[in-house]
């Protein structure tokens, strides 16, 4: 007896949707045992890191403040995995965004008024697009891959920020330190619930997913997005345009993980500093998986990613877990989710050896699935 | 054929069961030493799944079988390999990047050192008649070519069966001709040859013995000289065939599309360029393109559905209008609808469901999308009326396209575009690889849209299928189309010579080669001269 | 120039390209297959951070870069069952791989920062490696004659050998070749694994040949470019070693930037930091613009094969 995995004629939707939570799960489990055998206390530390930023309610605005940039560049991102769009590279994105906000931050420093963080907005969104519009012409004029350029161009980034910041950015009264002077009041987001941190990134990040929610949903253009990333050839004869698709989808990622920038350095940091860049581009590509591409799931995958930040700062101070163990945690969560994938595209069989001289009548057992 | 010497190939009670389906059912037949046996029976009868078990690909579930008498158990295809059964396939296992002499290297197993084997290659390409340069690779060379690499890679291992499966759907009438003269050296020499077909006049020709398969059973077996072609097809079929129904033949009305000196550039590394391609078709008339795989059929499809936008805006004209320049969803919704040959991922989308692949090409003639928004409900009223009016097997609107059979998904997707009744519909292989009952059904609902005012192109590899549908004909070859010719006084060797790629033969009457020169100045006074070619 | 100078530029040269040279061999081979493995980065960082460790718990540099070889097998390992066995995306599994391997090398890596290893003695004698000129030709890390043998070595098997050329069958035409009896899974297991071993061979390279210390993320993208030096050698051995010196020269550059004066102070030091990564786009775009006939891109590249359907 063995197993055997067979085509299902439709994808399933139970599997669709019990595969994400599994695989959270069986991270747990694995990760425990695995910590356990590195002589950590696993048990802990996966209640550290998944559990006690849920029970301990002084961590929800953490959270809060973690999974709206997760959210918001997992959105973007994972419209672009739909039309078949590998943009991996929108770290590089989220620091353009964070530099083009800083820059109309410097310039109008001295200026007040309620329109600063609008126009700052308005800045990180076209940092943004104006990062991936490279890599987008590159995809449409010459067909160059954009996995690679995207990624290429985060390096860039991150040199481009140090420049700046060590360079002609350098606050004159930072007794040396590689760093902006802070944004003034106007320039940076106000607290919306009194008492806590929650700044205005997370009802954005709310917004953003229920807007893209409705768009991938019920949209023309979410139909189209579907159809050139399902069937390329099928959406040519459906009058959908490859070229625009890309496009698009690119400048929305982009678009969204320069917003994303613009909120953090305009939130949490309060100026640029060589620090910026946290990996919320690189997270938020597994929250667009966990998430299985859907506004929605990438809004709890968002949260579910966010706990693991928070949790791996509770695993730290408490049991002493290094940092890097939660990135080992995720990435763990993303092969689980795409193995999971199996299972939602195939159904496993159990299979019976048999003689080609079968006595046994019993032919559902029948080996090889789908003839072509 | 010797009587009374043990059978090469016994095969006795084999079933195989899929999900779903039994391919087949007690299956028993025996093929002699030397014999050419034809396994017959429509697309989905279950010869595929045979041959297959007897090379090894699939296991049976049940039966058995036995070679020259021994019982036979092959567990894979190099198995039946060392027990001397080559087969050749439908679709060709080749490399496309790779050299023809590496292609045969692949298929041995590796014994020989490249040496040594490009010079057996070359012995049997001589004795059979096979030429070929082994260095080529294989992208350069043309369908036939291809196909010879395969009876050479089977050859090589001096097979005592060698499985030929459809090997002539590719082919010209005359590259038929050849290889039917290398199987008869074959089966000379004492190899058995088992000939999987539907084509009842090439076994009628070739075949000593066949063995008829329907729904996964053998239905019986005969001697094909001694039978009729209809008769044989009757049991092939299952019933009497079905005449496709048509009203009176009414003079053709005025043109609804004009091609007029439309040329395009190969679009991949493996196209065809269109050269040069004219025609004109008319309300109520089916014009028929025929026509070898490969030869640009694909190309002229994406032309007209505007996937493939034309260089000049007057290449394409609907009714008057300049269509050229347009893409797809301008033709459509002006009246040009189109059916691609490939139905997974190009017609239609597998993973979706048949209301979102309604959406796909009847949005905008059926008003299934409103200010952006798709409209779910119309799209699933539409979808419903497809599958009751076209006779889908599918469980709802809401079932993936992917799990309908072929024959269902093709009716879906000729459902899909004539009840947008658009004024010109051209498609391509309409019933290629669909069951007998669905490709009568798709023929008669084209007869009946002609009828009802539209102009229809058909692009087809199946002659048979154009001979009985369409009013006028024409040949494709290497991007370029022959002159149209009425259906009525063409004959099969003719189009056969167009195919292959041999234009202007001695019978083209002069007033053909005037109505050809009238066409392409876009005069409207052939008008007369066309309709009387067609009812004469 | 100074001919010294110019020596010396060589052999930094030399050094910087064996990493991406033995990455893009090894994918090479695994793209050939038919298999898209973005995660060379992960696999380099693994080999970097396992070879590290074996060769500062022993001392010894050479089971230090068994290891890394064996971890980059084990770590290849997950893509294989996830993407050959279970069907996965080859572009998300690959991705999931670099961010295990940059968390698994953080990780680890943390306990051997600011710590000593030994390096690999010269194969060479010192009348050698210490000659003004010869040097050029002699003073460099066993790694580097590796790196030669192996593009040898890569082509030959491909080019000359029956197993490469079923290799390259699958990845040409994944159903033709099962349906004549080769397992396709197989071979592509094979081929992720010998990726694998050459990935975590390049990455232990940068503390084995480079940079004798344990610094977080130390790969830098390497493993990207690596990826981006296949596209560029049209899946060529030969036009891959080309390719690779091409980079170690740009990379080079920026360290001679850093130290030289002059002309090179007037461009800021960050600009030359983006050189490897800008040429890596300048490069992908002058191939696109080359569009000759046959990319040389094996047709099955990055598409899943179950055999069963």
């Amino acid at each position: 007896m063995q197993f055997r995995l067979e085509k299902r004629a439709e994808v399933s939707r139970p599997m669709l949707y019990l595969t994400p939570v599994a695989a959270v799960i069986i991270t747990m489990i694995v990760g425990a045992v695995i910590f356990s055998l590195l002589g950590f206390n696993g048990a802990i530390a996966v209640r550290e890191i998944f559990l006690t930023p849920l029970t301990n309610s002084l961590k929800w605005q953490d959270l809060a403040v973690k999974s709206a940039p997760l959210i918001i560049i997992g959105v973007g991102l994972s419209i672009g995995f739909r039309a078949n769009v590998w943009n991996i590279g929108a770290e590089g994105q989220y620091i353009a965004g964070g530099l083009a906000a800083t820059g109309v931050a410097l310039i109008t420093h001295q200026m007040s008024g309620w329109w600063l963080l609008p126009l700052m907005g308005i800045a990180g969104i076209l940092g943004g697009m104006a990062w991936v519009a490279v890599p987008a012409f590159l995809r449409v004029r010459l067909n160059v891959n954009e996995i690679l350029t995207t990624l290429m161009l985060t390096y860039v980034a991150v040199q481009l920020l140090n420049f700046l910041v060590f360079g002609p950015w350098k606050s004159p009264f930072s007794f040396g330190q590689p760093q902006t002077v802070m944004f003034n009041d106007d320039q940076i987001l106000p607290y919306i619930i009194p008492g806590t941190i929650v700044q205005a990134g997370a009802p954005i990040a709310i917004l953003v997913a229920i807007f893209a929610w409705i768009m991938m949903g019920r949209s023309i253009f979410g139909f189209q997005v579907k159809t050139v990333g399902t069937a390329p050839d099928a959406a040519r004869h459906g009058g959908f345009s490859n070229r625009q698709t890309v496009w698009i989808t690119l400048l929305i990622g982009g678009g969204l993980a320069g917003l994303a920038g613009m909120l953090e350095v305009a939130g949490p940091f309060t100026r640029m500093v060589p620090q910026f860049p946290t990996n919320y581009g690189f997270t938020a590509i597994i929250v667009a998986f966990l998430g299985r591409l859907h506004p929605m799931g990438v809004m709890l995958a968002g949260l579910v990613l966010a706990i693991s930040f928070v949790g791996g700062e509770v695993a730290q101070t408490t049991i002493g877990l290094p940092n890097p163990a939660v990135g080992l945690f995720q990435a763990m969560m993303l092969f689980f989710i795409l193995a999971g994938d199996v299972l939602v595209r195939y159904r496993v069989r159990r299979v019976y050896h048999k003689k080609a001289t079968g006595r046994d009548s019993d032919k559902k057992a029948g080996a090889e699935a789908g003839a072509s | 054929m010797q009587e009374n010497e043990r059978p090469r190939l016994q095969v006795r009670g084999i079933s195989k069961q899929f999900p779903g389906v039994l391919a087949n059912d007690r299956v028993s037949f025996s093929v002699a030493p030397g014999e050419i046996h034809a396994l017959l029976g429509e697309n989905g009868a279950g010869k595929s799944t045979l041959v297959k078990m007897i090379y090894g690909i699939m296991q049976p579930d049940e039966g058995e079988m036995f070679w020259n008498g021994q019982p036979l158990l092959v567990s894979n295809p190099k198995a039946a390999r060392s027990r001397g059964i080559g087969m050749v396939f439908q679709h060709f296992s080749l490399f496309e990047a790779l050299s023809v002499l590496e292609n045969i290297a692949l298929g041995m197993d590796g014994s020989l050192s490249m040496g040594e084997l490009e010079k057996k290659v070359r012995e049997v390409m001589q004795d059979y008649g096979l030429m070929l340069d082994p260095g080529r690779v294989v992208s350069s060379l043309s369908v036939g070519e291809r196909q010879r690499i395969e009876i050479v890679r089977a050859l090589l291992l001096k097979p005592e069966l060698l499985i030929m499966d459809e090997p002539t759907s590719v082919l010209t009438p005359q590259e038929v001709t050849q290889l039917f003269e290398t199987l008869r050296k074959l089966a000379s020499e004492g190899c058995s040859i088992l000939y999987i077909s539907h084509k009842l006049h090439e076994i009628k020709e070739l075949c000593d013995t066949a063995t008829i398969l329907r729904g996964g059973k053998v239905v019986g077996e005969c001697n094909p000289a001694e039978e009729t072609s209809k008769s044989m097809a009757e049991m092939m079929i299952g019933g009497s065939l079905k005449e496709i129904s048509r009203g009176e033949d009414g003079a053709l009305g005025d043109v609804l599309l004009k091609v007029n000196g439309l040329s395009l550039g190969r679009n991949h590394d493996f196209g065809t360029a269109l050269a040069d391609i004219s025609f004109e078709v008319r309300r109520g008339e089916i014009f028929g393109v025929a026509g070898v795989a490969g030869n640009g059929q694909n190309e002229l499809l994406e032309a007209m559905s505007g996937e493939m936008p034309a260089p000049r805006e007057d290449a394409i004209i609907l009714h008057g209008r300049p269509m050229g320049l347009l893409g797809p969803n301008q033709r459509r919704k002006a009246g040009l609808c189109c059916v691609p040959e490939e139905r997974n991922g190009h017609a239609a989308i597998g993973d979706f469901s048949l209301s979102d692949n309604a959406v796909l090409t009847a949005r905008h003639r059926k008003g299934l999308v409103k200010s952006g928004m798709v409209q779910g409900r119309a799209a699933e009223k539409y979808t419903r009326e497809i599958i009751s009016r076209f006779s889908v097997m599918a469980t709802g609107p809401m079932a993936q396209a992917g799990s309908l059979s072929g024959g269902n998904l093709q009716k879906f997707i000729m459902g899909r575009e004539i009840l947008q009744v658009p004024e010109v519909l051209v498609v391509s292989q309409p019933t290629w690889g669909v069951d007998a009952g669905a490709a009568a059904f798709i023929h008669q609902a084209l007869v009946d849209m002609a009828q009802a005012g539209s102009a229809i192109v058909v692009i087809s590899q199946d002659l048979d299928e154009l001979l009985a549908l369409c009013e006028t004909i024409s040949v494709i070859n290497e991007g370029k189309l022959s002159r149209a010719m009425p259906i009525k006084g063409v004959s099969v060797e003719e189009l056969g010579l167009l195919m292959g790629g041999i234009h202007g033969t001695e019978e083209t009457g002069e007033r053909d080669r005037v109505e050809n020169g009238a066409e392409k100045n876009g005069s409207g006074g052939i008008k007369e001269g066309k309709a009387d070619a067609v009812q004469a | 120039m100074n001919i010294d100078i110019t020596i010396a530029i060589i052999i930094t040269m030399v050094g910087a390209s064996t990493p991406l040279l033995l990455a893009a061999l090894g994918e090479l081979v695994v793209e050939k297959s038919g298999v898209l493995n973005l995660g060379i980065e992960g696999m380099m960082l693994t080999g970097a951070v396992v070879g590290f460790a074996v060769t500062f718990n022993t001392g010894n540099p050479w089971l230090g870069i068994g290891a890394a070889a064996l971890a980059g097998v084990m770590v290849s390992m997950l893509f294989a069952v996830l993407t050959l066995s279970l069907a996965s995306n080859q572009v998300a599994t690959g991705l999931a791989l670099t961010i295990f391997g940059t968390g698994f090398s953080a990780l680890f890596g943390q306990a051997y920062t600011g710590k000593p290893i030994a390096l690999f003695d010269s194969v060479f004698p010192e009348t050698l490696t210490e000659d003004r000129f010869l040097r050029v030709f002699f003073d460099y890390s066993p790694l580097v004659y590796f790196s030669f043998l192996m593009t040898f070595l890569v082509w030959w098997f491909l080019q000359k050998t029956r197993a490469g050329l079923i290799l390259r069958a699958v990845g040409e035409n994944d159903h033709s070749a099962h349906s004549m009896g080769y397992s396709v899974t197989g071979v592509r297991y094979g081929a992720v694994a010998f990726g694998g071993a050459m990935a975590g061979i390049a990455g232990a390279c940068f503390p084995l040949l480079l940079t004798p210390q344990w610094v977080e993320g130390l790969t830098g993208g390497r493993g990207w470019i690596a990826l981006a030096l296949v596209v560029f050698a049209a899946w060529r051995p030969g036009r891959l070693l080309a390719g690779a010196y091409l980079f170690g020269l740009i990379a080079t550059m920026e360290l001679y930037a850093k130290a030289a004066g002059g002309a090179f102070r007037i461009l800021p030091s960050e600009l030359w930091a983006s050189l490897p990564y800008l040429a890596t786009i300048v490069v992908l775009v002058l191939i696109s613009l080359r569009r000759t006939k046959n990319s040389g891109a094996p047709a099955c590249l990055g598409k899943p094969f179950m055999p069963n359907n």
